[in-house]
């Protein structure tokens, strides 16, 4: 690489050029930065170029902030529109790779500055345009052809901003409707694993980690950086139920990172194979089985939920990375997806939101169910959540009347069924060392409606050394 | 730029034994031979900003704030943000840049989300910004959190400050347990005793001993830093000649400088 008048290695990158030792400033808090790669087709670019418009480095005057635009072209058989924000999110890594210039952030927030020693070695931003697109076409083969215009002048500078910031918009736009069917390649990440062993955080387009940190495009953005780093890649395999969220690579992931617990991890499922849930989640859900509903709450929410818990002593139960039936965690964000917990009513299954969450997320919740979720100014115990959802003819309620209708025929048919249908879930119980992960196999968490039998038990104590349970002959 | 190897002392100790003094008086007297440093305020009780003269500083924990807040966001306007590169410009943003060295203070503890992104973000941006320095001096607290959750990974020379009372050896001790616990590696864990007079002296050499504490340094009660101290003056201001400053050359001889 001697063909530039500085160095250029991965070394480079984090350097931090101070103002002692600062020649320019370009962009940054005090001004104007500006990055922006767009495709072009081929014929509209002149592979290597460096344009400036605007003062040249020579032109600048030591110790000054200068406004700061820089517009990459980029074209070749394989760019297409979508790769512009790929591409670009390098621009951070390749500047940093030149000796003696520093770059932060991205987008409109572009902050750059150039050291006095390197300063000195140019005459030009030409070699630095040119050495930044090589660095660009040798990283990034599909790169054919690229051009780089640099605006130096307040005018031209605020001009470009305008319009990049509707290409922002444009993009960020697409970005937001981008689903689980659009994409080969889903995301995990085990950065919980430290204290929850067995989880696996499957990030998809529509369904962002617990933590509610890391999207899809943080783990695309992170796996390339560091395949081996904790964000990596999990074909997403074969759909093997659309409604779930099933995936054969999922699948396959799940018993590996949980080594062998799990076999399944179902992404938009509360009750089948759900998701594993760490302990840093956001929100909590919990199933309430007096009304076939499900509850929310968040981790600000200080008070009780209807169940008689509060969010930490739920976290506590359903966290440490296992698949506990009956509770999920998830991030707040996953409430936005056009699948949340589909395969089991989605919105038409919640039932109660803390007040300061459900007006959070409000523009989400769907109008035809919104007034009809409970809070706690609303409800704050079983009894007065029936009450509300009754008045209110939430859809759960309709399952109600069928789900009677059946343990009335049971009672009719079996005399010797002994039921024990009391008004209180089983994780109301105060009793310590209930086994959550004992509810998992419990027929009334498995299917609300299914049929069958009805347990449920108030202040109960169990403890059960063996328990068999086999097919009436 | 940088260099390839880069010291990292840390200092800790139980409060009220001065250890924040003592950071400052190294802080001083290595940026002073022209090593170019990074000084971390790592406890959130200390003022080693103010100790060093310089008021109203930005911290990590207002960065981390800011870009938990951001991506947390129940819609983002952006779900393609670069985090890295933000958090990153954030945290160079608020680097204060004092003649010789620069000041990173960590600031607040976390609220009550999950950290565990922001704080990997961090440790990738941390691992290459100390390697800019020659040496990076560390006020940390007695519970070493910021090396447990391994912001900072490695530490060269931990060295911990105690006066003469038994509580302050004790807490000396802790420390050195609690080091065997961190995965963070630990080069040398050193004991600098602080406010030494005439009386104390012997019972402080004796203590070490008896605990088994490698010993570097013995600074002796200095009027001019309680002085210092009630007018407001910052401590890197302190002359050449007063006892304190003269103690502390000879422990940075003894450090390897």
């Amino acid at each position: 690489m001697a063909e530039f008048p500085f160095e250029i290695s991965p070394m480079f990158e984090g350097e931090r050029v101070r103002k002692e030792g600062m020649f320019v400033e370009l962009g940054g808090p005090k001004s104007l930065g500006l990055e922006l790669v767009r495709a072009k087709p081929m014929d509209e670019i002149v592979d290597d170029k460096v344009t400036i418009v605007g003062p040249d480095i020579k032109e600048m005057e030591e110790g000054k902030t200068y406004p700061w635009a820089m517009i990459f072209n980029i074209g070749g058989e394989l760019v297409e529109p979508d790769l512009e924000s790929v591409v670009e999110r390098r621009v951070h890594d390749f500047i940093n790779y030149c000796q003696g210039i520093m770059h932060l952030n991205q987008r409109y927030d572009v902050w750059m500055r150039v050291s006095k020693d390197t300063a000195a070695k140019l005459d030009s931003f030409e070699p630095f345009g040119k050495a930044v697109m090589m660095l660009f076409k040798t990283e990034l083969p599909f790169i054919e052809k690229m051009q780089v215009t640099f605006y130096t002048d307040q005018a031209e500078v605020e001009k470009q901003m305008v319009e990049a910031k509707e290409i922002f918009k444009a993009r960020d736009a697409r970005t937001k409707d981008l689903h689980d069917e659009d994409v080969d390649v889903f995301y995990g990440c085990t950065l919980c694993q430290s204290f929850a062993p067995t989880n696996v955080c499957v990030v998809s387009p529509d369904r962002v980690s617990l933590c509610g940190a890391i999207n899809w495009f943080d783990g695309r953005a992170a796996a390339k950086v560091d395949p081996e780093g904790p964000q990596f890649s999990i074909d997403k395999g074969e759909l093997l139920d659309a409604k779930t969220g099933e995936y054969s690579g999922v699948n396959d992931i799940a018993k590996k990172l949980s080594s062998g617990e799990f076999d399944k991890i179902k992404l938009h499922s509360f009750f089948d194979s759900p998701h594993t849930s760490c302990g840093c989640f956001e929100v909590v859900g919990f199933y309430i089985p007096e009304v076939d509903g499900i509850g929310w709450v968040n981790r600000e929410y200080q008070g009780m939920a209807p169940n008689g818990l509060g969010f930490s002593t739920m976290a506590g139960q359903t966290g440490g990375g296992k698949q506990i039936v009956g509770f999920l965690g998830i991030g707040v964000n996953y409430f936005y997806s056009p699948k949340f917990i589909q395969a089991d009513g989605g919105w038409n299954r919640v039932v109660w939101l803390p007040s300061m969450l459900k007006e959070k997320i409000a523009e989400t919740i769907p109008d035809d169910i919104k007034d009809k979720i409970a809070t706690e100014n609303d409800a704050t115990d079983i009894e007065s959540l029936k009450a509300f959802l009754q008045e209110k003819n939430h859809p759960v309620v309709a399952t109600w009347a069928a789900a009677e209708e059946e343990e009335e025929e049971e009672e009719e048919e079996e005399e010797e069924a002994e039921e024990v249908a009391v008004a209180a879930a089983p994780m109301m119980m105060p009793a310590a060392g209930f086994q959550m992960p004992a509810m998992a196999s419990m027929p009334m968490m498995s299917a609300g409606k299914a049929g069958g039998i009805k347990i449920t038990f108030k202040k109960a104590k169990i403890s059960i050394d063996r328990m068999v349970i086999s097919e009436k002959k | 730029m940088g260099y390839s190897v880069t010291k990292v002392i840390a200092i800790t100790g139980k409060g009220g034994t001065g250890k924040t003094a003592v950071a400052a008086l190294l802080i001083r007297s290595l940026s002073k031979k022209g090593k170019f440093l990074l000084a971390v305020d790592a406890d959130a009780d200390t003022n080693l900003p103010e100790t060093l003269g310089c008021e109203d500083v930005k911290t990590i924990g207002d960065a981390k704030e800011y870009l938990q807040a951001e991506i947390t966001k129940p819609r983002p306007d952006n779900p393609d943000m670069n985090k890295e590169a933000v958090l990153k410009s954030k945290v160079y943003e608020i680097i204060e840049e004092m003649p010789g060295y620069d000041l990173l203070v960590m600031g607040r503890p976390e609220g009550s989300g999950c950290y565990c992104y922001v704080n990997n973000l961090l440790r990738g941006i941390m691992d290459k910004l100390i390697t800019n320095y020659e040496v990076v001096i560390i006020d940390a607290e007695a519970g070493l959190e910021h090396f447990s959750r391994k912001i900072i990974r490695d530490i060269d020379d931990l060295i911990v400050v105690t006066d003469a009372s038994r509580r302050g050896f004790r807490t000396a001790e802790r420390i050195h347990e609690l080091v065997d616990e961190l995965d963070s590696n630990v080069g040398r864990i050193h004991v600098i005793a602080n406010k030494v007079t005439d009386t104390n002296s012997e019972k402080l050499v004796k203590l070490a001993e008896d605990l088994k504490l490698n010993m570097i340094g013995m600074i002796p009660l200095d009027p001019k830093i309680e002085e210092m101290d009630i007018k407001g003056v910052p401590l890197f201001e302190i002359p050449d000649d007063s006892v304190a400053a003269v103690e502390i050359e000879s422990i940075v001889k003894k450090l390897g400088f």
